[in-house]
């Protein structure tokens, strides 16, 4: 198979970004405090217990996330129902929601009959990653001929073992894949675990955060956010090592199969559940947004969008509209970059020999702490010679390097089961390599990278850690905005809170569903 | 004070913003509307001139726009605000950094985290003029001239009044009374280890007890105390007024009922049904400083001097809810009538919480089982 020659350097640009906003960030950070007493703290016992605390919290968190987002991924990408390409959008929404407002939803729909504790938190850990279950796996479920589980079917399988060999099979790598992103995003939760959280259900973040933040022992700190970085890399080379068991198939993705008979009680009952489970928050959040103690009101949504905002005039909020202005600017952005930067990664991993490892070294971001980069950022290029903060880069670059993994990972799976052949063909027919590569890989590539646009986006709109640091103080994030309101007294700041997290919700999915859609356009 | 042409354009463009954003949102501020016309017609002839300083601050900082308009445009110094996350997170900033600061001037660092920003040389020495309006018990709060008071809040006990009143039981009026069965699993702290407040609450009770205070804590348990891991989480989540708690005694400040006020729904109500319990408040004071390694230290000076002066002090009240450090400034009414007035408030000493925090962290993790 030939390809053409500027493929051999796709990983040049993906490979300088994270060298200049990952690699020189953390050596900027390291060179302030490591020494070689440093390696002294390996000894303390302290960040090993709670790894192991975390390892635990996160593998139940991940089994959960698949249990509930596997056929949640099945129905939603690959039946053919009425408000499909809506529900997809929805499902989106968990991941985007910001922490603080998932705990609350969560504590306030179920009560006190759970309390702080283990099992809220993986409950609040296995909503969060849904839509990374969903859209991974639903990548590539959708390209799946379902004809190929009937002939098996036809050939005297049962439709379990029909399902276990044919579907679940090819599905695998992308199985592996999101179980490894949601692992890890739930090894490293900070939010939901300050939150909701208790001795039982600590991590290596909140550690980092409370050593560096609170006792300002850094070398400590160093010493846990290298144990995470280290347990992160060691489940993202298995992943790989998964994904690299990819056989061939189809990229395309398939028709939509039209539910008949009893299967479509299921997908309706499987497509009802989701929206439940989805959207029960959210009805919760709509619910405090329009009560007060008197009652019914709308005066925490005229508190937003009104003539008498909350908090106008004063530097606390900022004006809720340019919140969201701005919030919306930075998503794009981060669209963008990250569609470009992860879509050559991925690209550079299906060519090079190189690809194994750096597929490895663009998960990275993924196993760094928000403070770690918050911080190593700003003593990178956030003081002089080089201060970019003025210039608002720097919220959608790090949104940007928290997105490029989940790009890469939404998809080397897809690119690998493009038939190769289609190049050698379309060479063969007389093609330049460049437009014979396109042949091949362009459709894929398209709805892949539209997909995973759309997921960074969604990254951007709810990230909280990166931004606080990164933010000017008078230019917050929505996020940043809703966890200052809910940082105060007073109802106006709750209610206010909540009207302000459905905003963000309906900004979610409007954006998502319409990137999906110029995604099958195009 | 980053002259390069790229932040003086930005520093435009961002006051460009600014106006463009008061222009839209006028409404609620007609009658300052004058003085930003002012402001803008001033800013565009001499705006080569202005020099910009950085005032890095937590998330919790605010003040009025027009208050940091005006001295914009009285000063020629343009003010960016540079967030630094939360105030711990700020701090171990600005260490890391010290020397070659990422901004010019510091406000926020308390008094739990001040020795250790201290002891790393991150402040350039300063007495601001100012400083003899402090109010007495603060006036020898500047660690040898390093920093400044600007404000200070205490953590206190809140309870809800009205809960209490339907139950038909006198609501705690000590720290030992939360110890004490009547109360038994009525009151929800924070984890010291995640959450401001909740540390305060635990020196306060470690001023308080001295060596004895495991014991204290041992009480708390025993009477089925609930720790929260967030101020948030707490107020919101278990306290019986700030949402659909069962819990009606919380650790929060004593501006917290106040705050109620100003934050409810349409108009001010007259009254609030939450208190704040004057007994075992801690105090927190914040600090402003200048950034050693800062590159127009007269500017910074001017900046520190102006947070300091009667207009910033006396806007501090309703936008942080914390009391000024000044002692001629009047407070709102809504403070004299509803805040927690703290008279003898509990204090450790800085440097003794510095070197001791991991120890009582560790042992209050202990004692609770967490």
């Amino acid at each position: 198979m030939s390809h053409p020659r500027w493929l051999s350097w796709t990983w040049a640009v993906p490979a300088l970004f994270l060298v200049a906003f990952l690699a020189i960030p953390l050596a900027s950070l390291g060179r302030e405090i490591i020494n070689p007493g440093t390696a002294s703290y390996l000894l303390d016992p302290l960040p090993w217990r709670v790894a192991g605390l975390a390892a635990g919290q996160a593998l139940v968190s991940t089994a959960l996330a698949l249990a509930i987002g596997l056929p949640m991924a099945n129905v939603l990408t690959r039946y053919r129902f009425r408000g499909r390409r809506w529900a997809l959008a929805l499902a989106t929404v968990p991941f985007v929601l910001p922490t603080v407002v998932v705990a609350l939803a969560f504590r306030a729909l179920l009560g006190g009959s759970l309390g702080s504790g283990f099992a809220i938190v993986v409950l609040a850990h296995a909503y969060l990653n849904l839509a990374v279950v969903v859209r991974i796996v639903g990548a590539r479920w959708i390209t799946i001929d379902p004809r190929m589980e009937l002939t098996a079917r036809a050939l005297g399988a049962g439709p379990w073992t029909a399902f276990r060999t044919v579907t679940l099979s090819a599905l695998r790598p992308a199985i592996a894949s999101a179980a490894a992103i949601v692992f890890v995003f739930s090894f490293t939760s900070l939010g939901v675990v300050l939150l909701i959280g208790d001795s039982s259900t600590r991590t290596l973040e909140s550690l980092v955060l409370r050593q560096t933040s609170i006792l300002l022992d850094f070398q400590a700190a160093a010493v846990s956010a290298a144990i995470q970085a280290l347990v992160v890399g060691s489940v993202l080379v298995w992943a790989a090592r998964q994904r690299a068991l990819q056989r061939g198939g189809s990229a395309r993705p398939m028709r939509l199969i039209r539910p008949r008979g009893r299967a479509r009680w299921a997908v309706g009952a499987v497509a009802v559940a989701a929206a439940l489970i989805v959207l029960a928050p959210v009805l919760a959040l709509v619910w405090a947004s329009l009560r007060s103690g008197s009652g019914w009101t709308l005066a925490w949504w005229s508190g937003l969008f009104g003539s008498n905002t909350i908090d106008a005039g004063s530097t606390r909020i900022g004006s809720p509209l340019s919140a969201m202005a701005r919030s919306l600017t930075f998503a794009l952005a981060t669209g963008v970059v990250a569609a470009v930067v992860g879509g050559l990664a991925a690209v550079s991993v299906l060519t090079g020999r190189i690809g194994r490892a750096f597929a490895i070294a663009t998960a990275l971001p993924l196993g760094i702490s928000a403070a770690t980069l918050g911080l190593g950022t700003l003593l990178a290029y956030g003081r002089p010679p080089l201060d970019l903060r003025a210039t608002g880069l720097l919220v959608p670059i790090a949104h940007a390097l928290i997105a490029v993994p989940l790009v890469v990972a939404v998809a080397t799976p897809t690119l690998r089961a493009t038939d190769p052949r289609l190049v050698t063909v379309a060479a063969n027919l007389g093609a330049r390599p460049t437009r014979a590569w396109w042949t091949g890989y362009g459709p894929a590539m398209r709805t892949v990278m539209v997909a995973a646009g759309g997921l960074a986006c969604a990254v951007s709109l709810g990230e909280f850690g990166a931004a606080s640091f990164l933010a000017r103080a008078d230019g917050p994030t929505v996020p940043l905005v809703i966890a200052r309101l809910l940082g105060r007294p007073g109802e106006a700041s709750f209610g206010v809170a909540a009207a302000l997290a459905v905003v963000l919700v309906i900004m979610t999915t409007t954006l998502v569903a319409a990137v999906d859609r110029g995604g099958r356009r195009t | 004070m980053k002259r390069t042409p790229i932040t003086v354009l930005a520093a435009i463009s961002a006051s460009a913003l600014v106006l463009t954003a008061c222009g839209t949102n006028d409404s609620s501020t007609a009658e300052s509307q004058p003085s930003e016309e002012t402001a803008q017609e001033d800013a565009t002839p001499s705006a080569d001139e202005t020099v910009t300083v950085q005032l890095l601050t937590h998330d919790s900082f605010a003040l009025s726009e027009d208050v940091i308009a005006e001295f914009e445009d009285t000063s020629g110094i343009d003010i960016e605000l540079v967030s630094g996350g939360d105030a711990g997170s700020m701090v171990a900033g600005a260490i890391l950094a010290a020397g070659a600061p990422t901004a010019d001037v510091m406000f926020g660092v308390d008094n739990t985290l001040i020795t250790r920003a201290l002891d790393e040389g991150v402040f350039e020495p300063y007495t601001s003029p100012e400083a003899e309006s402090l109010r007495p018990d603060l006036a020898d709060q500047t660690f040898d001239g390093l920093v400044t008071p600007i404000d200070f809040g205490d953590v206190c006990i809140n309870i809800d009044d009205t809960w209490f009143e339907a139950e038909g039981i006198a609501p705690p009026s000590t720290l030992d009374d939360l110890a004490d069965p009547t109360y038994s699993g009525l009151l929800v702290v924070q984890d010291p280890g995640t959450s401001s407040p909740g540390l305060a609450f635990l020196l306060s009770t470690v001023a308080r007890y001295g060596d004895e205070w495991p014991d204290y804590w041992q009480r708390l348990k025993d009477n089925d105390v609930a720790v929260a891991g967030s101020w948030s989480d707490a107020y919101y989540g278990d306290f019986t007024f700030g949402g659909g708690g069962d819990r009606p005694i919380v650790v929060s400040y004593a501006t917290s009922p106040p705050a109620e006020i100003v934050y409810a729904e349409g108009e001010p109500p007259e009254t609030v049904s939450t208190s704040s319990m004057d007994d075992g408040c801690y105090r927190q004071i914040e600090y402003a400083g200048i950034l050693a390694g800062s590159d127009d230290v007269e500017a910074a000076q001017r900046v520190v001097d102006w947070l300091l002066s009667v207009p910033v002090q006396e806007d501090i009240p309703l936008n942080m809810f914390v009391f000024p450090a000044r002692a001629d400034i009047p407070l709102p009414e809504v403070f004299t009538e509803f805040a927690g007035q703290v008279e003898d408030p509990e204090q450790l000493p800085a440097d003794y919480v510095a070197e001791n925090v991991e120890g009582l962290l560790t042992e209050w993790g202990s004692v609770m089982g967490r």
